[in-house]
């Protein structure tokens, strides 16, 4: 299926309410539940981190070792996926808990979390699947459209990709810099002054993984080390194949500036909706990714508590059916091999036929 | 929290190993009245002395540095999963280990009815520092009036508390106006009080049902040597605003207003066009405060005392042209921060929200 061409701007309006509906009733419905929530995991997400690095500190044990690593990697992947990246944006903001305040978390990555913020929450989300300007859109290394232009550089891509898997926090890092608008419109002066905040914010991430607490083990300074890389390192593929699952599977739509000109409301859930895709799971699944496994729902409404799209992915689904627009979703296993094929086919060459999209000029046609 | 512990876990390198989170954050696992810096308590007796009222004796931690007679304190808790927080007058005295406060029902206001209704020992409230001054001076004077109304009793009572606790041997004449017996806070305590010290005189008028209001006649008649008195006072702003104007006819002795209720406004106008950046709202800057404006466009900006003590509402206004409402003063203001609820907008407004 590919973008609809039989929904009337009527539909598109009708639509556009049935979604504002859903949100404002969970919206209107916040309250102790979900608090409750959200502090549960808090806790699980710190008595995990103590957890791990306790054990690692009894590293020499291999069992020992392999479970505080574990227990440190779980309690990255919670505090980035499902507090850090929601705390930002402001889902929890409505608490007045200082420990939960968008203006003020800090992440426990390499990027600081004021880029972060201007880089996903206002680039990403304004602009999703928008070639050109969600850069978001392969993090300007990879090729994953064909409305970009190829280039021989991406013949290596599905390698860059690994690395960008492995790596994944020192991607982000560096992704708000903007290095391609260097010398236009950006000046070195604002570079630098990014910069700075990125080294102050890398110094403290590399001083407490990798200097801090394996000093403080003493003799056991290696595995500490050691099990401080592998947990960082897993967060990192993790963050990595649920993010790359949630936007680049093989059924998701990209989309040119002139087809995100002047968009209504309706259109503007449509991109949304159709740029994303979701992900099938367990209930521990979707908190792990940060419930990014409900991608779609994410995109929609991306300062509603995380928990809640579980609730309304349902209605969200069978408001799609009703409307005869697509749903994109799938187990892990059959995303993640939309992912590749995709990486692997925009490394080649080849441009897109394109048909037909919902453009203000399309109703007109069609009136 | 043991002071070494304390300074162990407020050193540089507890810091870098919580880094970037805080070390509260994992003290929390623990307690969350755990905290390095911030003054937290709990409820140890929660005392119904009037049906719609609760004085409520809390436990700081070690994070509170106290207060003078008078203050006031900002006090938050978690109503349905979300923070809120009100300003309450402490009434007891300086050197008491426990804060005292007492709340009063008020209308529909969500925290104080929640109190009344529901507080309990063990409840778990965070708290500023002690705010305002209202007695900054230790030495009692020889003869004082303190004159109150309704729940401003509660900061002359931290007044008198510590004035009696330091044996001081002023001349004091306590004249309280209450709605009726049933309303009435702290009346046994006064009784008592006032059988202990000879030198104080507690006088309380009803004024419900008819009663008496605050006149000069009544005045003259209940303190005649008022000129040689020192007041304190605190009530709603129309009782203080009459006392006020009564006082200073007969007395120069100096007159201290607590300026907690004196504040409130009766309405606020502004012009200009208020914008709401984060949330890309814009709103007409004509009625109300700042804050009211944010509320009315269906945002809800964090506020606790809404007449400008607690700094609460306090946020970014990228630029604009504001006028502060305690003074009328209107100024240009770029990239500061300012009290939502006691500014309003004399011109366009862009708030950071």
């Amino acid at each position: 299926m590919s973008k609809p061409t039989h929904l009337s701007e009527a539909d598109l309006t009708a639509f556009g309410q049935a979604l504002d509906q859903i949100r404002d009733d969970v919206m209107s419905d916040l309250g102790e539940r979900d608090a409750r929530y959200i502090l549960r995991v808090l806790r699980t997400q710190r008595a995990s981190e103590v957890a791990g690095r306790a054990l690692l500190f009894a590293g020499l044990l291999p069992p020992a070792w392999l479970a505080g690593t574990s227990l440190l990697a779980l309690s990255k992947i919670l505090e980035n996926m499902e507090i850090g990246h929601n705390v930002m944006h402001g889902q929890w903001d409505w608490m007045n808990d200082p420990a939960l305040d968008s203006a003020t978390y800090e992440w426990d990555n390499t990027c600081p979390s004021a880029q972060w913020k201007h880089s996903h929450n206002y680039v990403h989300h304004t602009f999703t699947n928008i070639v050109d300007l969600d850069r978001d859109l392969g993090y300007t290394l990879l090729r994953v459209s064909e409305d970009q232009a190829w280039e021989p550089r991406f013949l290596a891509q599905p390698g860059i990709a690994l690395l960008l898997a492995a790596f994944f926090q020192w991607g982000v890092a560096l992704h708000d810099l903007e290095f391609e608008r260097l010398g236009r419109d950006k000046s070195w002066k604002d570079m630098r002054a990014q910069a700075g905040q990125i080294l102050a914010k890398v110094r403290g991430q590399l001083l407490k993984d990798y200097l801090l607490f394996p000093t403080l083990a003493g003799p056991l300074f290696a595995p500490v080390l050691a099990g401080n890389l592998s947990a960082n390192f897993t967060r990192n593929i993790w963050s990595f194949l649920i993010i790359f699952c949630g936007h680049f599977t093989d059924e998701v739509e990209m989309y040119d500036r002139a087809e995100a000109t002047d968009e209504s409301r309706g259109q503007w859930y449509l991109r949304q909706l159709l740029g994303s895709s979701n992900l099938t799971g367990s209930v521990p699944f979707h908190v792990l990714s940060g419930h990014l496994s409900y991608q779609i729902e994410h995109h929609l409404f991306p300062d509603m508590p995380s928990h809640r799209y579980r609730e309304i992915a349902p209605r969200v689904q069978a408001l799609c059916a009703e409307y005869g627009i697509n749903y994109n979703t799938g187990s892990l296993a059959r995303q993640a091999g939309g992912v590749a094929r995709r990486i692997l086919r925009m490394s080649l060459p080849g441009r897109r036929r394109r048909r037909v999209t919902n453009t203000a000029a399309d109703f007109a046609e069609a009136a | 929290m043991n002071p070494i512990v304390k300074r162990m876990l407020g050193s540089s390198l507890a810091r870098a190993l919580a880094h970037p989170s805080s070390v509260d954050d994992y003290l929390a696992l623990i307690d969350d009245r755990l905290s390095l810096a911030e003054p937290r308590g709990r409820v140890v007796h929660a005392v119904r002395q009037t049906p719609d009222s609760v004085t409520l004796a809390i436990e700081p931690n070690s994070n509170w540095r106290g207060h003078h007679a008078g203050q006031h304190v900002l006090v938050g808790l978690t109503l349905d999963g979300a923070r809120h927080s009100r300003c309450f007058s402490i009434a007891s005295a300086p050197d008491e280990p426990l804060i005292e406060i007492t709340v009063k029902r008020n209308g529909a206001g969500r925290v104080s009815n929640y109190l009344v209704d529901q507080a309990q020992r063990g409840q778990l409230l965070y708290l500023s520092p002690a705010e305002g001054d209202f007695c900054p001076r230790s030495q009692a004077p020889a003869k004082a009036l303190l004159l109150s109304a309704g729940s401003g009793i509660t900061p002359v009572m931290s007044v008198l508390r510590t004035w009696l606790s330091h044996g001081a041997s002023t001349d004091i004449v306590f004249l309280h106006y209450a709605r009726a017996p049933v309303d009435m806070i702290y009346a046994d305590e006064l009784e008592a009080l006032a059988a202990e010290h000879a030198r104080l005189q507690s006088i309380t008028v009803f004024t419900g049902a008819g009663g008496a209001r605050l006149d000069a006649a009544a005045l003259d008649a209940q303190v005649p040597d008022l000129a040689e008195r020192e007041t304190w006072l605190c009530g709603p702003a129309g009782f203080m605003d009459t006392a006020e104007t009564l006082i200073a006819a007969r007395s120069s002795a100096p007159l201290h207003r607590e300026q907690f209720a004196a504040s409130r406004r009766a309405s606020a106008h502004g012009q200009g066009a208020v914008q709401f950046l984060k949330s890309d709202i814009a709103a007409s800057g004509e009625h109300g405060s700042l804050l009211e404006i944010a509320e009315d466009a269906g945002l809800s900006p964090p506020y606790g005392c809404r007449m400008g003590i607690c700094h609460a509402c306090k946020c970014h206004i990228a630029e604009g042209t504001v006028r502060d409402l305690r003074t009328d003063r209107v100024r240009q203001v770029r990239d500061t921060d300012l009290q939502l609820c006691i500014h309003a907008a004399a011109g366009d407004v862009a708030i950071d929200f």
